[in-house]
């Protein structure tokens, strides 16, 4: 009997009979010759996807209407005004009428640059936002073409990151290779964002050790308050540029307002989270030193901050990976006093 | 002329289905596949899901709590059974076996009740029709002469392992003259010698599809009727029958059965389809051997050629509906381990690469997925010797035969049916490389062994029987309702 076919030959075990044996058995391996070792169901296992983030959208948007309107209106008086303006500077004289002119063409120019960068930031945040929402979606229904895409477009979302080079010519050399639209996701995560997590736990984290340290030190709660809001700002910003996002103004003020949104929706989590312990603890230190506790207490505040930031600029959810916690954040915050600030 | 009517009767049907649907809407889903494919079954498990709210993790409505009920609706034809919805789970559930072949076309109507994304109540009318998987067959004889099919019909029995199944037809039909007088004896031999053929062609050691016409396979209630008496002759494709000869009384009678059977059932079946699933049972053809998966991807590009199939526009949807969304479905996926799943697809693909393009020029939707309706096995590794295999679990059907055992039934084995290859221009080969089939060799010697397996064993709840286990049915619905129920 000739065999031209190269792959492997059907065959068959009775789970009767006597040279099979089901499960593991290490031992017995030698009496029984054949082991069928049944496995856990993989079809139907529900794959764990976080929630994604989505503001039911009813309607009309009024809101944007709104502010569209009055934005416009702004400009019309201020493009009035400055009509007038050259028209009085004219009649004075043709110099400074000139010169006016100047002016208000070069502003004009520098507006508009700065509104097609802002819309720029504003379009990145939102192919981030649709990103993560179809990186969850190929995560449950597995589709390889999709999974391809959302790859495809991680890979041109991180092109300006340059630690990730090796990282994009890994997940590159994987394109064309089979596997399934969730497992594609995944090893995406794993290749692309590992790096990017650990850069984003010692930005957070060094920024919850300094408001630590600055609450404990400064002498006045007012100077506080605006320390913490100002390194909040700063923080979302550096992890948004640390996932790709690099937004404008505009685009930081939606980002602050996204991560708000989140923190409050997602408060309930900090709980299991291990808040209580954190909370106590500080109480504790509290007991020690009111200036301590208090300083204790902003840095963890920063930290879930950072923490909110970093679900909402990651491009991917966490399927793959760990989801740092507070309490890991913590303990390098805590750890934080002692050593030298890591340069990020 | 007839073809211009029927157009327009055509038209006029779905005029009047769009007026009615503005304000019911409605999904006509063509379950479409050839015989064995597994349309009852996938059919039952379809409408216990939705019934009883199946484990859909990817089917969205469902998995987010938006469908609020569904039920079984009063079916809007008359004259057409009621699929038996009932008794189909029952013999799947408590005697734990698969449906027999469907002998008559039935019909269900399911209602989903569902809040749309926005919040408003909606109910979306899904209907479904189930017919014999031979008549599907019937649809490419809508535009082939009698002699063009009869050509194509003598020519393909001398093919492959058909010359040998068709010996008897053969020999006789080279005894008749189609110029010869009328002759209905002579009629009669043929049409049974031909139906013989046709018979032991579907026997599952050859697993051929492409058998038309479907009605001698699976008469319906025209058994022994004129219409059912003829067969191809030996005649030149452009030739014209002489008065009173042999030749035109086939060629009449050929004609009446298109008339008869196959336009009506087009019209009321297929012509006014949204959506459109194609099972297709890829394992047995590979299980018989190359000469069958040639068959079957010949029989489904004839198939998939009868459907309005392209982007949805306003006035298609009144005049000519058309399908656009279309689900290749290999079926049986649960006879392979996950692992061959993509290789699966991969061959499906292949098997319809021609159909698929076509489609995906008009704009309709093409997509392709390992399924099981019914998951009947499990999943295992078999070591043996530092060897390991990926295995499926289950009860093989009594009766079926592998490496030398023979099942009753009961059994539970551990089955590996053969690596597909990674490339699935491998199994389309013809040539000395090609694999061993069944129909070729004795089942020892076969390159894969696909045994058919008994339904699983499920514990009932006291709610009734909990969610029948599939494998992509979730995505399959997703796919073909699921945009519908945003």
């Amino acid at each position: 009997m000739n065999k031209t076919w190269p792959h492997r030959a059907p065959a068959v075990f009775r789970l009767d009979d006597g040279n099979v044996i089901v499960g593991l058995a290490e031992d017995a391996a030698a009496k029984y010759p054949v082991q069928v070792i049944p496995e856990p169901d993989t079809e139907t296992s529900v794959i764990a996807v976080d929630d994604p983030l989505q503001w039911p959208r009813r309607g009309f948007r009024w809101g944007a209407a709104f502010w569209g309107a009055v934005g416009g209106l702004i400009l019309l008086a201020a493009g009035l005004g400055m009509v007038r303006l050259i028209e009085d500077l004219f009649a004075r004289s043709r110099e400074f009428g000139f010169l006016g002119l100047a002016l208000a063409i070069l502003a004009a120019v520098a507006f508009s640059v700065i509104v097609i960068r802002e819309t720029m930031g504003l379009a990145r945040l939102a192919t981030i936002e649709k990103l993560n929402r179809r990186a969850s979606d190929t995560l449950l229904n597995d589709d390889r073409r999709e999974g391809l895409a959302v790859t495809r477009a991680l890979l041109a979302l991180t092109r300006r990151t340059p630690r990730l080079a090796r990282s994009r010519a890994i997940m590159e050399s994987h394109l064309g290779d089979i596997i399934d639209g969730a497992d594609m996701v995944r090893l995406a995560e794993r290749e692309l964002m590992t790096p990017l997590d650990q850069q984003a736990r010692r930005i957070v984290s060094a920024a919850a050790t300094r408001v630590s340290a600055f609450t404990a030190v400064s002498p006045r709660a007012a100077i506080d308050v605006l320390f913490v809001f100002g390194s909040a700002l700063v923080l979302v910003r550096r992890l948004s540029l640390l996932y790709g996002a690099r937004p404008g103004a505009l685009g930081l003020m939606r980002l602050m307002r996204l991560v708000v949104l989140h923190l409050a929706m997602t408060g309930g989590m900090a709980t299991s989270d291990g808040l209580i312990q954190q909370m106590l603890g500080h109480g504790i230190a509290g007991k020690l030193s009111a200036r301590l506790g208090e300083g204790l207490l902003n840095g963890f505040l920063t930290a879930r901050l950072g923490l909110a930031a970093i679900d909402v600029v990651r491009p991917l959810p966490f399927t793959a990976l760990p989801r740092p916690t507070l309490r890991n954040l913590m303990s390098d915050v805590l750890r934080g006093f002692g050593e030298k600030e890591e340069a990020p | 002329m007839g073809e211009l009517i029927e157009r327009i009767r055509l038209a006029a049907a779905a005029l009047a289905d769009f007026s009615s649907h503005l304000f019911d809407p409605t999904i006509r889903l063509g379950v479409t596949g050839l015989a064995n494919a597994g349309k009852t079954v996938f059919i039952t498990a379809l409408v216990h899901g939705l019934l009883r709210g199946g484990r859909f993790p990817v089917f969205e409505a469902m998995a987010t709590g938006r469908v609020a009920r569904a039920y079984l609706a009063p079916q809007p034809d008359y004259a057409v059974p009621r699929f038996d919805y009932e008794s189909h789970l029952d013999a799947l559930v408590d005697k734990r076996l698969w449906p027999a072949s469907t002998r008559q076309i039935s019909e269900l109507r399911l209602v989903i009740e569902y809040q749309s994304q926005r919040g408003h109540q909606r109910a979306l009318t899904l209907d479904i029709v189930d017919y014999p998987g031979e008549w599907l067959l019937d649809l490419p004889l809508l535009d082939k002469s009698y002699e063009a099919w009869a050509a194509e019909s003598v020519s393909l029995s001398r093919l492959g392992p058909r010359a040998g199944l068709a010996r008897d037809w053969n020999s006789y039909l080279a005894t008749l003259d189609p110029k010869g007088a009328e002759d209905e004896q002579a009629a009669l031999t043929a049409a049974k010698l031909f139906t013989a053929y046709l018979k032991a062609c579907r026997d599952k050691n050859y697993a051929m599809s492409l058998l038309p016409p479907g009605r001698f396979l699976m008469p319906g209630d025209l058994g022994n009727t004129p219409a059912l008496t003829f067969a191809p002759l030996d005649v030149a494709g452009d030739g014209i029958a002489p008065k009173g000869s042999l030749w035109a009384l086939m060629r009449r009678r050929y004609d009446a059965y298109r008339d008869i059977v196959v336009r009506p059932f087009f019209r009321d079946h297929f012509a006014r389809l949204d959506r459109q699933i194609v099972l297709v049972d890829t394992l047995a053809a590979i299980n018989a051997g190359p000469d069958a998966v040639l068959d079957l991807e010949r029989a489904l590009a004839q198939v998939l050629d009868c459907f309005q199939i392209g982007r949805k526009t306003i006035l298609s949807t009144m005049l000519r509906p058309r399908i656009d969304r279309i689900l290749l479905a290999a079926t049986k996926a649960d006879h392979l381990h996950h692992t061959s799943h993509d290789r699966l697809e991969a061959v499906l693909k292949r098997l319809t690469q021609e159909a698929t393009a076509k489609a995906e020029l008009a704009g309709a939707q093409v997509d392709v997925v390992a399924l099981a309706a019914v998951r009947a096995t499990r999943e295992a590794t078999v070591r043996r010797a530092r060897q390991e295999l990926p295995c499926i679990l289950g009860v093989p059907v009594a009766g079926e035969v592998l490496a030398g055992e023979t099942f009753d039934g009961e059994t539970e084995a551990a089955l590996f049916p053969g690596d597909l290859p990674d490339d699935p221009n491998e199994l389309f080969r013809s040539d000395a490389s090609a694999f061993q089939g069944i129909s070729t060799t004795s089942p020892q010697n076969a390159d894969f062994r696909f045994l058919r397996v008994r339904p699983p064993l499920l514990e009932a709840t006291e709610s009734g029987i909990s969610a029948l286990p599939h494998i992509r049915l979730d995505r399959a619905l997703q796919f073909l309702i699921g945009d519908r129920l945003q």
